[in-house]
């Protein structure tokens, strides 16, 4: 069920308990975790956090802690299925979800027992009605009445009904089957799009809001959180819009409160700001020119994987007046007459090439004097140390490491993911480069699809779900630039990539199509989940996004034919 | 069959001969099958015991919107005593209107109204044969609940009643009066010896007596094949031998009829009469109708081939003989279909079937053999549901202590060894026992040829060894033993010489058992 009172219904009941706090690998979940945290940290909550990769893993994760614990709070995971159904808990178990994974399972919205959802409704639901797809039991068991079994023994003692009974119970025979056609046809309709709602950090944010308890730390993550969703494509630009406004009022609230004591200015202040800022990926962080070649939003726009492109690149720097010198040094060291309004200057050339939206809301953040990061730079940081493939690091071990980065006392950690993130952009740029010069997109009829070979450079990076998907993102924007066919920009693009080449594993990730207005809504979690059952192919849904799926490389030809079949 | 004998009664089944492992398969079907019975009517109680309000008030409005206002409980007793003809007979159909719905009839409330003696006197107004009709469909329906309601009817003086409206001139009272006894008789062997003694077979008996049976009405004609069933149904006792008697020779009459309801039932009531001892089903097969159940089986009607095959299972219960009858009628032939049918169902009891056919002697094993039925028990075995692997399991083993060497061998053949060890992981100990008995019998089998190496390779291969091996942790007592027999009699090579010398415990104390090959030893 949805809880009413975010306070009164869940964080008074877990405040006297034990807690396991189980969180999903993406950020906007360990924004959403350090909030709670830290709340947790204030009023002396006793909990356990476990991260989780997948649903084996938090079966798992349940298995370990279940006699120990009763309340169970669950980050970005379990909306989507029937949680009950999947851990088989018992009756005294109490989940407390926070996903933005949609459509919620319709029997996690209806039990009003053990599963507690902490999920805004006024988000784009659409529930199905209760009456619509649950019907009471002993409605139907009587339908039966003395009727049995085709073949079975025939009854000792028959009643004899009136012609009028029989017939209705007919009529209602087939109502029954009617409403069942009905049920199918709603649940279909509801659960075959996934898509994103509001971000879980935000939602514990305005937790912390209720129980006065919000700091500027806070705020902060909140703001990451909703970033997060923005950088990985997850909701519409129009949700992100609408979400920014409400964290600019916290912000604005948050800033008023200490504007007028001077030591806001003081060396371990925070302050964020609301900024209309330039979309170029990590720029203060970079040199402007790798910056801007690096970009998805720059890149796609110039195709700067064309001669053509680079020259277009050089000419716009030309038109902007910056000497190369400047551009492809430091941003720090750029000349303070450089930066002072560099913004405009660039918007203003952007604008005569065709990059209207340069510039976006956001905001940035300063710690004291010198540090000075945008939302954008942190969920960047942050999910490349989650995804680092570094030898060495464990899955936890990499949680830790984002998490830390998180926080303001670990500025080093942060930059070192923040050194990780260009060389994952650096990586994406290229693999996008080399799919489009080497025309490795293939048109399937139905949507675009894209194999990465084993060999290729970097490809142990794009074994990890979101940066697979950001390299899917950044792919079908680039290839909806690139090419001429009208038909081919309106396609869904399919991806795989070497999961693991011991046990002979691919990963296969769908994303929806490109375009000013998507919806964002995607449909390959259902369409991969019949593709393998028909095909009986050797899959592995285990990655919260039902989107994300593993495969046996020997079952990827036969599984994506079964895909097109389905699809066209 | 003799030569068979000693080592039957040596190895197989703890000492139970053929007739006794058979029957004791027959009483674990019957017990499962009145289980299975009882929670049906249970449930049925269940639905009957909701209480009254369960019905809401607009529930009530839209079934009876159609007909009149609906009358109460004290309309009816007023009406029905009021004296006058016409206001009885429209109490009487209200009752009968209230009986007929669907849901929650009150069935007790008219009982305790104290209307069943005045239903009882209407059926003999043959001046007015709505009333009779009425009053019958309304007694039927009080039958048709619980015992207690049942036997209420019966002492309201309804058997002889109905007997006289099995001959009325009307049709539908007489087809109501015969669906009424029908429901008493369906009771139990008390209602229905009551029935039986009251006289109630004579007057069904001579209806059917015309030359061409579709002259009655499908319906007509359902309901007295349907009675007739329940006067043969129920054991403890099992109905009059003299009954069965007079009514077998209409059952063949009815297996011959062409409509399908008709024979499902006709073959249901064979289906009772076969369930029995020996002597009961040697009356059955007297009527010389095993080659129409025969035909029957390759029916394609669910209905019909369900009781048609558990009349032929019921009947290879029996002796030797008995159980050549059919085979004889050609029923083997029938199989192949019946064990791949689409219910599971229907794969079960045709295994179960089987199961008793192999049970019997090496000649009717070759039967089944010849026939190719036995890569269709292996695939069960491998693929059945559960209920069905159990019943193939059996089947199985009664084939390796019955059959000869020869025959034994054809089974290892057709790739029975793997299937059969996979079923070891069952959590049915029962069932394991049954296993590792039919394990045991091949073995001795190969030893007869000297293959018994080959055999323990075989198992070792499919992974059995571990499976046995396994067993011997097992809980149950007799599986660990039966397990250790095997493991110690056929796998264990290797310990074999150090065993021979480790002291033996007697009542003397320790004996050294120094074993001919030692002497023999060559280097």
């Amino acid at each position: 069920m949805f809880i009413a009172d975010i306070r009164k219904d869940f964080y008074e009941v877990v405040a006297n308990q034990r807690v396991v706090l189980l969180v999903a690998p993406d950020i906007d979940a360990l924004c959403a975790c350090k909030i709670l945290q830290a709340l947790f940290h204030c009023d002396q909550i006793q909990y356990t956090l476990v991260p989780v990769t997948g649903w084996q893993d938090l079966g798992t994760a349940f298995l370990e802690h279940k006699e120990q614990f009763r309340y169970f709070v669950l980050i970005n995971c379990g909306a989507n299925v029937d949680l009950l159904e999947m851990l088989q808990p018992d009756d005294d178990s109490i989940f407390f979800i926070c996903d933005t994974h949609r459509p919620v399972d319709v029997v996690n919205v209806y039990n009003d027992t053990q599963i507690k959802l902490l999920i805004k409704q006024d988000d784009d639901l659409s529930v199905p009605s209760y009456d619509d797809i649950f019907r009471d039991e002993d409605e139907e068991g009587e339908d039966s009445g003395n009727e049995s079994d085709e073949g079975s023994e025939p009854s000792g003692k028959r009643r004899r009904f009136d012609e009028g009974a029989v017939e209705r119970r007919i009529e209602r025979q087939r109502a029954k089957r009617e409403w069942e056609a009905r049920r199918r046809e709603i649940l279909f309709d509801y659960e075959q799009y996934e898509y994103h709602g509001t971000s879980a950090a935000m939602m514990f944010f305005e937790l912390a809001w209720v129980l006065t308890k919000d700091t500027k730390d806070m705020l902060w993550w909140a703001i990451i959180g909703l970033t997060d969703q923005w950088v990985h494509d997850k909701i519409t630009n129009m949700k992100y819009v609408t979400d920014i406004a409400t964290m600019q009022r916290h912000v604005s609230r948050h800033n008023h409160r200490n504007e007028d004591e001077e030591n806001s200015l003081s060396i371990d202040c925070m302050r964020i700001s609301f900024e209309y800022d330039l979309r170029l990926t990590l720029y203060q962080h970079w040199s402007l020119y790798e910056s801007i070649y690096n970009s998805c939003y720059t890149s796609c726009s110039f195709k700067l994987w064309t001669l053509n492109g680079q020259k277009k690149l050089q000419e716009f720097l030309a038109d902007m007046g910056l000497p190369l010198k400047q551009v492809r040094q430091k941003f720090n060291s750029m000349d303070m007459s450089i930066k002072e309004n560099l913004r405009d200057v660039i918007e203003e050339s952007s604008n005569k090439y065709g990059m209207k939206d340069i510039r976006i809301q956001t905001f940035g953040v300063h710690f004291g004097f010198k540090n000075r990061f945008l939302a954008s730079d942190m969920v960047h940081a942050t999910a490349a140390l989650l995804e680092s493939a570094e030898k060495d690091d464990s899955e936890t071990d990499n949680f830790i490491k984002a998490l830390d980065a998180l926080s303001r006392s670990n500025i080093d950690r942060l930059h070192s993911g923040i050194a990780l993130a260009k060389k994952k952009l650096i990586a994406i740029q290229q693999t996008v480069a080399s799919c489009i010069c080497t025309n490795l997109i293939l048109s399937q009829g139905p949507f675009l699809y894209c194999y990465l070979m084993e060999g290729t450079p970097d490809v142990k990076l794009f074994s990890k779900p979101m940066a697979l998907t950001l390299l899917c993102k950044y792919l079908l924007k680039a290839f909806v630039h690139s090419t001429r066919n009208k038909r081919c920009k309106l396609l869904p693009l399919v991806m795989a990539a070497p999961k693991d080449v011991e046990k002979g594993t691919v990963i296969v990730v769908g994303i929806p199509p490109e375009s000013e207005t998507s919806d964002k809504k995607n449909f390959f979690g259902r369409a991969f989940e019949k593709a393998a059952e028909s095909t009986s192919s050797r899959t592995l849904h285990d990655h919260f996004d039902t989107s994300i799926i593993e495969l046996k490389t020997e079952d990827r030809s036969k599984f994506l034919d079964a895909l097109i079949t389905l699809l066209s | 069959m003799a030569e068979n004998s000693p080592r039957l009664n040596q190895f197989k089944n703890k000492g139970k001969d053929v007739n006794e492992l058979r029957r004791r398969r027959v009483e674990v079907n019957v017990e499962l099958r009145k289980a299975k019975k009882d929670d049906q009517i249970f449930k049925r109680r269940n639905v009957s015991a909701m209480p009254e309000d369960a019905t809401s008030p607009l529930q009530e409005r839209s079934q009876n919107c159609q007909g009149l206002r609906q009358w109460t409980v004290e309309e009816i007793v007023a009406g029905v005593n009021s004296g006058n003809s016409e206001s009885q007979l429209q109490a009487t159909q209200a009752a009968r209107k209230l009986l007929s719905r669907d849901k929650h009839p009150p069935i007790d409330q008219l009982i305790s109204a104290g209307l069943i003696p005045k239903f009882v006197s209407f059926l003999g107004y043959v001046d007015c044969p709505p009333i009779q009709f009425e009053a019958s469909w309304a007694l039927t329906n009080i039958a048709s609940g619980t015992s207690e309601q049942t036997a209420a009817v019966v002492s309201g003086g309804a058997i002889p009643a109905f007997i006289s409206l099995v001959t009325s001139p009307h049709q539908h009272i007489s087809e109501q009066a015969i669906w009424a006894l029908g429901n008493i008789a369906g009771d139990g062997s008390a209602l229905r010896d009551k029935v039986i003694k009251h006289g109630a077979v004579a007057p069904l008996l001579g209806l059917l007596a015309v030359p061409d049976l579709s002259a009655f009405s499908a319906g007509y004609l359902r309901n007295v094949t349907w009675t007739l069933s329940n006067l043969c149904r129920n054991k403890n006792p099992s109905p009059p031998m003299t009954a069965i008697q007079q009514i077998l020779p209409a059952l063949v009459r009815l297996l011959h009829h062409d409509d399908p309801e008709v024979l499902a039932d006709a073959c249901w009531a064979v289906s009772y009469l076969t369930d029995g001892p020996n002597d009961r089903i040697e009356v059955v097969i007297q009527t010389g109708l095993i080659p129409r159940l025969v035909k029957l089986l390759g029916f394609e009607v669910l209905p019909v081939v369900t009781p048609a095959l558990r009349t032929i299972g019921n009947i290879v219960t029996g002796t030797d003989e008995q159980t050549q009858a059919v085979l004889d009628a050609g029923a083997l032939a029938m199989f192949p279909p019946l064990l791949r049918h689409k219910k599971a169902n229907v794969q079960k009891e045709a295994a179960w079937t089987l199961s008793n056919i192999t049970a019997g002697k090496d000649s009717q094993i070759q039967e089944v053999i010849n026939a190719g039925l036995v890569p269709y028990m292996v695939e069960l075995l491998a693929r059945g549901d559960y209920k069905t692997q159990k019943e193939a399991v059996w089947a199985v083993t009664n084939f390796t202590s019955g059959g000869t060497v020869q025959q034994v061998v054809y089974l290892v053949q057709a790739n029975v060894i793997e299937p059969l060890l996979n079923l070891l992981s069952s959590k049915d100990s029962k069932t394991i026992l049954v296993i590792l008995d039919a394990i045991t019998n091949i073995f001795m089998a190969g030893d007869k040829i000297g293959e018994s190496d080959k055999l323990s390779l075989m198992i070792e291969e499919c992974g059995g060894l571990d499976k046995i091996e396994a067993l011997q942790s097992h809980e149950n007592e007799m599986v660990y033993k039966a397990s250790l027999n095997l493991i110690e009699k056929y796998f264990s090579e290797e310990e074999e010489v150090v065993q021979s010398v480790i002291p033996e415990v007697t009542n003397d104390g320790y004996a050294f058992q120094i074993s001919e090959s030692q002497s023999t030893f060559n280097f």
